[in-house]
């Protein structure tokens, strides 16, 4: 019985082959995984806040905590 | 203001700085995507016996590793001289303010329409109310005018200091001598803290800036008020 001739050459080549595509692809997934967990939700949350903000009621909610030192709350 | 196990920026009240925050994002997923390619092939090289002593060169993987970094560079390069550009416009201010760095002090000068200026000295810790942050309060706090664009003028009367305020987005160089200017708008009224960034002697660490914005009528009432104490 003879056994069939291992493969010899190539191995660094098909190792390389295989793992290269994986790599890149893994490093896309990581970029875009941060583009839409991070990037995005970032964003809206800024577009969000600026949309309905209503700064005067803001600005009479932190007068009336007294953070202001040049504007006192109103019973003062 | 920064709070305790702060990882990244302060929240944004200047829309110069909600660009930076996007663009820090923006070098971050690249700097996550190869970051990510490079530890695969790391740990890929290291776990293996295979080699090849007899390669000698590689056209197609050195044009791929020319082109792909030229172009990850390009990439980033192009928004980061987009911000640049936006931070040097100055738009029309409504208010020109000047701050001067001292040894160790800041003080602001309103001098548009009268002459009104005074010093900022940290409040010391034995002295702060409840509630007030150790570090980062001053006596006398630069108020503006919210949603106004400001324009600021920034030196110093003996050494080098640096005006900084992270929630703005800024940071400038007071140098004796030279006036640095930049301007800034406040997206929302608030107090916004910031802390002189270059060394300057013993007490660099106590000379903090504190910027409060309030609306136009509110901040015409504190100038009348301060005009009137000086």
């Amino acid at each position: 019985m003879s056994l069939a001739k291992p493969v010899m050459r190539g191995l660094l080549g098909k190792r390389l082959r295989f793992h290269l595509p994986i790599a890149f692809a893994l490093s896309l997934v990581a970029a875009a995984g941060f583009k839409y967990m991070v990037t995005e939700p970032r964003k809206q949350a800024y577009a969000e806040f600026y949309k309905n903000y209503d700064a005067v009621k803001e600005f009479n909610t932190m007068r009336e905590a007294g953070i202001f030192e040049s504007v006192r709350p109103s019973g003062e | 203001m920064a709070h305790p196990s702060q990882l990244g920026f302060q929240d944004a009240a200047s829309p110069v700085m909600e660009e930076l925050l996007h663009f820090h994002d923006h070098a971050l997923m690249i700097v996550f995507l190869i970051s990510t390619l490079v530890l695969y092939i790391i740990v890929a090289m290291v776990s293996t016996k295979l080699t090849n002593k007899y390669i000698l060169d590689s056209q197609e993987i050195e044009i791929i590793w020319t082109v792909l970094p030229a172009v990850i560079l390009i990439l980033i390069a192009l928004p980061s001289l987009r911000i640049l550009y936006l931070m040097d416009e100055i738009n029309d201010p409504h208010l020109t303010i000047k701050a001067m760095g001292h040894q160790w002090y800041w003080s602001y000068e309103y001098t548009d329409y009268e002459d009104l200026g005074f010093d900022s000295y940290m409040i010391p810790t034995q002295d702060l109310a409840p509630g007030q942050f150790r570090l980062l309060e001053a006596d006398h706090r630069m108020v503006v005018p919210v949603e106004s664009p400001i324009r600021i003028l920034i030196s110093a009367e003996d050494v080098l200091h640096s005006w900084a305020v992270p929630a703005l987005g800024i940071k400038m160089d007071a140098v004796p001598g030279r006036l640095n200017q930049t301007a800034f708008i406040t997206s929302r009224p608030g107090v916004f803290y910031g802390q002189c960034s270059e060394i300057c002697g013993a007490n660099h660490s106590f000379m903090p800036i504190v910027v409060e914005a309030v609306p136009l009528e509110h901040f015409e009432s504190w100038s009348s008020l301060m005009l009137e104490d000086a």
